[in-house]
C-alpha cells in the first residue's frame, strides 16, 4: 500500500438519531405492510378484469364462429337471405380472395421498398436517413384511415382508376411500409459490429460486406418484421373500406372491385337478417386464425433467430 | 406489431451507432448505394404524397369552410355547412377515457403478469397478451356491437343513470338508445389494453433484478419496491406504451363507428351517442360528393396533425427522459 | 475454546468468543429439492470481519443471501436449520421480514445505485422505505454514513446530482452508505469489489477495517488473499460430491491459513484448486 487514505472515522450516529429512525420505522411498519398487502391485491384485481372481457371474446369468437364455418362459406359467393329465404347467407370466398389479393399486391409493392429503405436507414448517418426515420415512426403510428384517403386522392381521383383491388393494395402497402422499414432497420442495426469489422478487415468493400455478410445475417428479424407487417394489413378495414368498392365476385384483376373480409364483417354487423348477423363471427375467426398463425410464426422465426445466435 | 414497436421504443431508449459506412468518402458509388437511394426516394415521394394529396383535396375546406369545420355543429349533407366540432369532442372523449382505463387496468396487469404470476406461465402470458393486441379491431368492434352493447344497454346503463350526477354526466335517459360514446370508450379501453400491456411488461420485465433485491435488502416492502423502484426505473418505456395506446385510440374508425351511434351533433353526454374523426369519415366517405368530400379531408388533415402531434410530444418526453436519467 | 455442538454436526474452534451477532446452527439451503449448501454451524462475533470463502459452487453466495431471506424471493427455495440474530430466529422467530433486513443490510457484486436516484436519494432510500420523512433526520443520517463510507468529502457538493455519475468505486461506496444509513447490526457483502479496479478495491477494504467498529460484516470472497488481509474469522466452503457445498472449517484467519484443522482447507489456501 503506497498510498494512504485518508478515511474518516465514522462517527457513531448519535444514539437519539439512531432510535427516532427505529422508532420511526417501527411505528409505520404495520401500515406500510398493509398498503403493500392492499397494492398487491389491486393488481391482482386488474389482471382478473383484463382477462374477463378478453377471454370471453376469444370464447365467443370461437362459440359463435365455429358453426358457421363449411365448405360451402369457403367457396361460395354471398348472397342476400330473403323473406322466403332468411337463412341463405352463401360463402364468402370473395372476401377471401379479395384479401389475398389485396395482400399480395399489397406486400408486392411494400416489402421490396421497405426492406431497402430499412438496409439504407440502417446504414447511413445522412440527415436524409435521421429524416426519413422520423417519417417513418410517425407514420407508422398514423390513423390508419388516412392511408384509405391517401388512396382515394391519388389512385381514383388523380389516375383516375376505379374502385379496385389496386386501390385497396396501395393504401395497405401505404401501410406497411414504415412498420417494414422499422423492423429491417432494427434487425440489420442489430448484426453485430464484429462481423461487419471482419469483413472490412478482410478487404471487402463496404457495399460487398452488406449484401453478402450482414444483410444475410438479418434475414430473420427481416422476415419477422414483415410477417407482422402482412398480419396487421389482414386485419385492417379502414384504409380499404373508402376504395375497394365491395366487389361481390372472386377476382384476380387489379382493376376490379374486390371485397375483403375486415369490410364484409363491417358491412353484415348491422344488417337486419340475424343469419348474416351470425354469419359475421365465423368471418372474424377466420379473419382472427389467418392474424394468429402469421403472429405465431413471426414469434417462432424471431426465436429460432435467438437460439442460432446463441 | 407491438413487438416492432416495442423494439422501436426500446432503441429510442437505448439509440444505437450507425455503421455509417455508407457515407464515408472512400466509399464508391455502386449500383447497391443507387439501388438503396432510390427507394430511399420513392419512399420519401410517397410520404409527401400522403400528406400533400390529404391537403391537397381538403384545400377548398380549409379556404372558404374553416370556421365552420373547426367550432360547427351539425353535419348537412350534400350542401354544407359541414361542422367537425362533434367529430373533434368525440374523439377526445373517447380516446382519453379509454386512456385512463386501459394505463389504470393495463399497469396493475403488468405488474401482475411480471411479480406475481409463477415463472412456468409468464411465457405463456406473455404470448396470449401479444396475441390479444394482434386481434384486428374490427373483431373488437364486432364483439362490441354485439355482445357488449345490449348487455350494457340493459344492465349497465341503468345502473350508471341511477348515480347522483347522472344527468349531468350521462344524458337524459330518453336520449339513450345503446350506443354510445361511453360504450364506444368502453370498447376502445377493453382495445387498447393488450398494447398497453404488452408493452408495459416487457420493459417492466427488463428491470435489473438486483435493484429489486437492493431495495429489498433496505426493508421495502413489495409494493415499495415496485413504486419507487421498477416503476420509476421504466418510467421511458412506460410512457412510450401510454403514447403507443392512444394514438391507436384516437386512430380506431370501424370499432367506433359501430358503436359509438354516429350522430354529428356536439354533445358532451357520455351515454348520448357521438362520433369521432375517423369514425365520421368512414362513414360519410361512401356516399359523399364534392364539398363534402373536401370536409371529410379537412377532418382527415385534424386527425393527421392530432397523430403528429402526439408522436412528436412522445419523442421529445422520450429524449427529455433519457437525457434526465442518463442512461448508457 | 467453545464446541459448538448441534444435531449431527460438531464444530471445534479456537476462534475468539465474544457477544455475537449472528448465529448458524445447521443451516441448509435447497432449490426445488436440490440441496446448495448445507452444515453451516458458526458464530459470527461482532464487531469483526467474518468472510466465507471457497471455490465457486461452494455455496457462499446462497449461504448470505440466506441471512437476509433473500431467498424468499425465489420460489421453490427452502432454508433449515436455525439463523439466530441476537437470539432471534429470523426465518420462525417474531422478526417481520421487513425489519430484519433493516437490520441485516447487504451489499451486492455489482454496485447498483438506484439509477433514476440523487446520491442523496439514494443514501436515505432506506430510510424513506421505512417511513422516514423529516428532513433534519434524513440529511443527518445521510452526512452520517457518506462519511462512514469515505465518499462525504468527494460528494458533498453534489448530492444532487444522479448517482449513475459516479465511478465504479464510489458507486460501489455509495451502496455501502446506502446499506449504513439504515444502522444495521451486520452487513453482509457479496463479492462487493470483484467488479472493481484494484484502487478501488483497497479503499474498500480498509473501508471495512474501520466499518467494523460499528457494524459486524459478513463478506463472501472468492479472492483468498483478500480474505487473509481483511478478515478476522474465515469460514471454508467446498463443494461435495453430491454437488452440494458444505462447511469444511470455521475458524480465525490466522488459523485457517496458517494452520488449517482440514487437509482441504490447505489445499485451498496454498492455491492447489481454485
Amino acid at each position: 500500500m503506497t498510498e494512504t487514505i485518508h478515511v474518516i472515522a465514522p462517527s457513531e450516529l448519535d444514539q437519539g438519531l439512531r432510535e427516532e429512525i427505529r422508532r420511526v420505522a417501527q411505528a409505520t411498519r404495520a401500515r406500510r405492510m398493509l398498503v403493500s398487502r392492499v397494492m398487491i391485491a389491486l393488481c391482482t384485481v386488474a389482471i382478473l378484469i383484463t382477462a374477463v372481457p378478453l377471454v370471453m371474446l376469444l370464447f365467443q369468437l370461437i362459440q359463435r364462429g365455429l358453426p358457421q364455418l363449411n365448405w360451402a362459406f369457403f367457396t361460395t359467393l354471398p348472397s342476400t337471405p330473403s323473406l322466403l329465404a332468411p337463412n341463405v347467407t352463401g360463402g364468402v370466398s370473395n372476401g377471401i380472395i379479395g384479401t389475398l389479393v389485396l395482400t399480395a399486391y399489397a406486400s408486392i409493392m411494400a416489402i421490396p421498398v421497405g426492406v431497402l429503405v430499412g438496409v439504407y436507414l440502417a446504414e447511413s448517418d445522412s440527415k436524409f436517413a435521421a429524416a426519413l426515420r422520423v417519417i417513418s415512426q410517425t407514420m407508422a403510428g398514423a390513423p390508419s384511415i388516412l392511408m384509405g384517403l391517401f388512396a382515394f386522392s391519388f389512385i381514383l381521383q388523380a389516375l383516375h382508376v376505379g374502385f379496385s383491388a389496386i386501390a385497396g393494395s396501395f393504401a395497405l402497402a401505404v401501410l406497411m411500409l414504415p412498420v417494414i422499414i422499422i423492423s429491417t432497420e432494427i434487425a440489420v442495426v442489430n448484426v453485430p459490429n464484429t462481423l461487419r469489422e471482419a469483413g472490412l478487415a478482410l478487404g471487402a468493400k463496404p457495399h460487398k460486406v452488406s449484401l453478402r455478410i450482414v444483410l444475410p445475417s438479418a434475414v430473420t428479424g427481416i422476415v419477422t418484421g414483415s410477417i407482422l407487417a402482412i398480419s396487421r394489413a389482414i386485419g385492417e378495414t379502414a384504409p380499404v373500406l373508402l376504395v375497394i368498392g365491395g366487389g361481390y365476385l372472386n377476382s384476380w384483376q387489379p382493376l376490379n372491385p374486390v371485397s375483403a373480409l375486415p369490410l364484409m364483417i363491417y358491412s353484415n354487423a348491422k344488417s337486419e337478417w340475424p343469419s348474416q348477423r351470425a354469419q359475421v363471427w365465423g368471418i372474424a375467426l377466420v379473419l382472427v386464425a389467418f392474424v394468429f398463425i402469421l403472429s405465431l410464426t413471426a414469434r417462432i422465426w424471431a426465436s429460432r433467430k435467438q437460439q442460432v445466435r446463441s | 406489431m407491438s413487438e416492432i414497436l416495442n423494439e422501436s421504443i426500446v432503441e429510442l431508449q437505448l439509440g444505437h451507432d450507425v455503421a455509417g459506412e455508407f457515407n464515408s468518402p472512400a466509399a464508391s458509388r455502386t449500383w447497391y448505394h443507387y439501388v438503396l437511394l432510390a427507394a430511399s426516394v420513392v419512399f420519401a415521394a410517397v410520404s409527401i404524397g400522403f400528406v400533400g394529396s390529404i391537403l391537397w383535396e381538403s384545400l377548398p375546406t380549409w379556404l372558404h369552410h374553416s370556421g365552420t369545420l373547426l367550432g360547427g355543429n351539425g353535419w348537412q349533407t350534400p350542401g354544407g355547412p359541414f361542422g367537425g366540432l362533434a367529430m373533434i369532442v368525440g374523439t377526445l372523449e373517447t380516446s382519453l377515457i379509454a386512456l385512463v382505463i386501459a394505463v389504470t387496468i393495463g399497469m396493475g396487469t403488468s405488474v401482475a403478469i411480471v411479480f406475481l404470476i409463477p415463472k412456468r406461465f409468464r411465457n405463456i402470458v406473455a404470448t396470449l397478451v401479444e396475441l390479444l393486441a394482434a386481434v384486428p379491431s374490427i373483431v373488437y368492434g364486432l364483439w362490441g356491437f354485439l355482445v357488449l352493447a345490449p348487455w350494457m344497454y340493459k344492465t349497465v346503463d341503468p345502473w350508471l343513470n341511477s348515480w347522483p350526477f347522472a344527468r349531468q354526466i350521462f344524458g337524459p335517459p330518453s336520449q339513450q338508445f345503446g350506443p354510445s360514446l361511453f360504450l364506444a370508450a368502453m370498447v376502445l379501453g377493453i382495445m387498447i389494453l393488450p398494447t398497453f400491456v404488452a408493452i408495459s411488461r416487457e420493459v417492466i420485465s427488463v428491470v435489473p433484478q438486483d435493484l429489486i433485491e437492493a431495495s429489498l435488502s433496505l426493508g421495502a416492502t413489495r409494493w415499495q419496491v415496485i413504486r419507487e423502484v421498477v416503476l420509476p426505473t421504466s418510467r421511458i418505456g412506460l410512457f412510450g406504451a401510454t403514447f403507443l395506446a392512444l394514438a391507436r385510440a384516437t386512430g380506431e374508425t370501424v370499432a367506433v363507428a359501430l358503436i359509438a351511434g354516429g350522430v354529428a351533433n356536439v354533445q358532451f353526454h357520455l351515454l348520448n351517442p357521438g362520433t369521432s374523426i375517423a369514425a365520421w369519415i368512414a362513414t360519410e366517405f361512401g356516399e359523399a360528393q364534392g364539398h363534402e368530400i373536401s370536409a371529410l379531408m379537412a377532418l382527415g388533415v385534424l386527425l393527421m396533425l392530432l397523430s403528429f402531434g402526439l408522436s412528436l410530444v412522445s419523442r421529445w418526453l422520450v429524449n427529455r427522459q433519457r437525457k434526465v436519467l442518463a442512461l448508457v | 475454546m467453545t464446541d459448538i455442538e448441534t444435531s449431527g454436526t460438531q464444530v471445534v474452534t479456537d476462534a475468539v468468543r465474544g457477544p455475537v451477532a449472528m448465529q448458524l446452527k445447521d443451516v441448509a439451503v435447497s432449490f426445488n429439492g436440490r440441496t446448495a449448501v448445507r452444515d453451516a454451524t458458526f458464530d459470527v462475533v461482532k464487531n469483526r470481519v467474518t468472510s466465507l470463502i471457497g471455490p465457486s459452487g461452494s455455496g457462499k453466495t446462497t449461504l448470505l443471501r440466506a441471512l437476509n431471506r433473500l431467498h424468499d424471493l425465489t420460489p421453490g427455495a427452502k432454508v433449515s436449520g436455525q439463523i439466530l440474530l441476537e437470539g432471534t430466529d429470523i426465518y420462525r422467530g417474531d422478526l417481520t421480514v421487513t425489519e430484519l433486513r433493516t437490520r441485516v443490510g447487504m451489499v451486492f457484486q455489482r454496485p447498483n445505485p438506484f439509477p433514476t436516484m440523487s446520491i442523496y436519494d439514494n443514501v436515505v432510500a432506506g430510510l424513506r422505505f421505512n417511513g422516514v420523512k423529516k428532513k433534519s433526520l434524513l440529511d443527518e443520517a445521510a452526512e452520517t454514513s457518506l462519511r462512514a463510507a469515505a465518499l462525504w468529502d468527494s460528494v458533498e457538493s453534489r448530492l444532487k446530482v444522479a448517482a449513475s455519475n459516479l465511478s465504479g468505486g464510489e458507486q460501489q461506496r455509495l451502496c455501502i452508505a446506502r446499506a449504513l444509513a439504515m444502522d444495521p447490526e451486520v452487513l453482509l457483502m457479496d463479492e462487493p469489489t470483484s467488479a472493481l479496479d484494484p484502487i478501488a478495491t483497497l479503499r474498500i477494504e480498509e473501508l471495512m477495517t474501520t466499518l467494523k467498529s460499528r457494524v459486524t460484516i459478513i463478506i463472501v470472497t472468492h479472492n483468498m488473499q483478500q480474505a487473509a488481509r481483511i478478515s478476522d474469522d474465515c469460514a471454508f466452503l467446498l463443494m461435495g460430491e453430491d454437488r452440494a457445498g458444505e462447511l469444511i472449517e470455521f475458524d480465525t484467519t490466522e488459523k485457517i491459513f496458517n494452520n488449517p484443522r482440514d487437509s482441504r482447507t490447505l489445499d485451498y489456501t496454498l492455491g492447489r484448486f481454485g
